[in-house]
């Protein structure tokens, strides 16, 4: 028989945990289940969940977003991008077009959409114009867009992408020591796409708890007892507690078009800098939008490629800092005004945070 | 955009599906599920508008509680902070 939430909770609170034990997610669908369930509450106090690098919105370079507002604005084409990155602010002057939604109010043809084939779909309906997808997104978003490059697209589409692995960033954290967690719960949907294996180096390389989790409080409290078990144990594996979709290897078909369509490199995330082997490129510029079309970096722009001032949003994605310990939340920004890309984006851990009903600023909620 | 929704395939016109969840339906790419021998009735998690894994039912339906959950909760936690405080203008 299958054990529900709270029998995990038991389970949990019958540990003998003396030692403080940080779990970091990365992945803002558990960020959002942990949360919403309310289960940081109902966990033992020696026991804390950060939310790390899980929202690929906000950490998606601001140059690329940069980029994407001024060809929507300066060249004759319809940008079509995931409906989460409309909002997102870029950092220029007051008086100027500051995200894709502002400059779509002003005329700019943007279009938000949910899936690469409404990308497709609308370059199809619009062979006379030229359509750019800016296609942020982890791998489990970038995959598709792989898939849709295998498939064939028509000449008139070109991308603008913005791909992250997500692992990279959990290697920085360990490898530049500046992990503030001592186990890991790996996403879940990403290991179904990619493999389990990916996160065997953290058991591997960094001796560290690890599980794979899907998204109901079952499966989360499911890993996360792993995870204090196997620290109680002092014996460290990778466990796959999401085993209905995950498997070792993921899906090759996936990896495959991935492999075919795009190479990895060093690339940029927003507010953190370069990650080593962390982004996505397409092989072939045939359908490269930053090939196609004039380059709008202006990387000597001020402020360039960072978080908005006085955001810290960096430092909440890398699980530095709980959301509420930034300054601006819940006062200058809240979901309806938001001044960082984690109070924009469904998968943002303050826009996370703030729609569970935690409103204000809490330095003394510190780890 | 990384959640994923789990959908029963109603319909096969070669790559493209017609699936549903909970009432609604849609069409969903199975290009990424190539491998895989998927029929009518079978459940997919789908990702952005296209199948990424087959899943079991069992599994299927505790994600939909799931999602079911956390709307209701969101209402709660929305609904509790307008009847105690002003909106955020």
């Amino acid at each position: 028989m299958s054990l529900t939430a709270a029998d995990w909770l038991h389970k949990i609170h019958e540990l003998p945990l003396s030692e403080p034990v940080k779990v970091m997610n990365v992945c803002g669908g558990h960020e959002r289940s942990i949360t919403m369930a309310g289960l940081r509450a109902a966990l033992p106090k020696t026991v804390e969940l950060i939310p790390g690098p899980g929202c690929p919105v906000c950490i998606c370079p601001e140059e690329d977003v940069y980029v994407a507002i001024q060809l929507a604005l300066h060249e004759a084409v319809i940008v079509v991008a995931f409906g989460d990155m409309l909002r997102v602010p870029v950092n220029v002057g007051k008086r100027d077009i500051r995200s894709l939604e502002h400059a779509k109010a002003a005329g700019a043809d943007i279009r938000p959409i949910a899936s690469p084939l409404e990308a497709l779909q609308i370059a199809e309906q619009n062979p006379q114009r030229q359509v750019v997808f800016f296609a942020a997104g982890f791998e489990t978003t970038t995959a598709p867009v792989a898939a849709l490059l295998m498939q064939g697209i028509p000449d008139n589409l070109s991308l603008l992408l913005s791909g992250r692995l997500t692992w990279p960033a959990v290697a920085m954290l360990l490898e530049t020591g500046q992990a503030r967690f001592n186990a890991l719960i790996a996403p879940g949907h990403v290991a179904t796409v990619m493999g389990a294996q990916e996160w065997q180096f953290v058991v591997d390389q960094y001796q560290m708890p690890t599980a794979i989790a899907g998204f109901t409080p079952v499966s989360l409290l499911a890993a996360l007892y792993s995870c204090l078990r196997q620290g109680l144990e002092h014996k460290p594996f990778l466990d796959n507690c999401y085993p209905q979709v995950v498997t070792e290897h993921g899906n090759l078909t996936a990896q495959q078009y991935l492999q075919q369509t795009m190479t990895v490199q060093d690339a940029p995330w927003r507010g953190i800098g370069n990650i080593a082997q962390s982004g996505f490129s397409l092989r072939n510029s045939e359908h490269d939008a930053r090939v196609r079309f004039p380059d709008y970096a202006e990387p000597a722009r001020k402020r360039a490629g960072e978080m908005p001032a006085g955001c810290d949003c960096a430092r909440v994605v890398l699980g530095a800092i709980y959301p509420n310990q930034c300054r601006l939340y819940g006062s200058a920004c809240t979901p309806r005004h938001p001044i960082g890309p984690c109070m924009v984006s469904d998968e943002g851990a303050c826009r996370i945070w703030w729609s569970s009903g935690v409103r204000t600023f809490e330095p003394s909620s510190a780890a | 955009m990384c959640l994923g929704i789990p959908m029963q395939v109603v319909e096969i016109n070669q790559f493209v599906a017609r699936c549903t969840a909970k009432g609604v339906e849609r069409d969903v790419s199975l290009f990424m599920l190539q491998h895989e021998n998927l029929a009518v009735g079978d459940y997919v998690m789908v990702h952005v508008g296209y199948a990424i894994q087959k899943m079991t039912e069992e599994e299927a339906h505790s994600s939909w509680e799931l999602f079911d959950e956390m709307v209701r909760l969101e209402e709660e936690a929305l609904a509790a902070y307008q009847q105690g405080n002003k909106p955020n203008a």
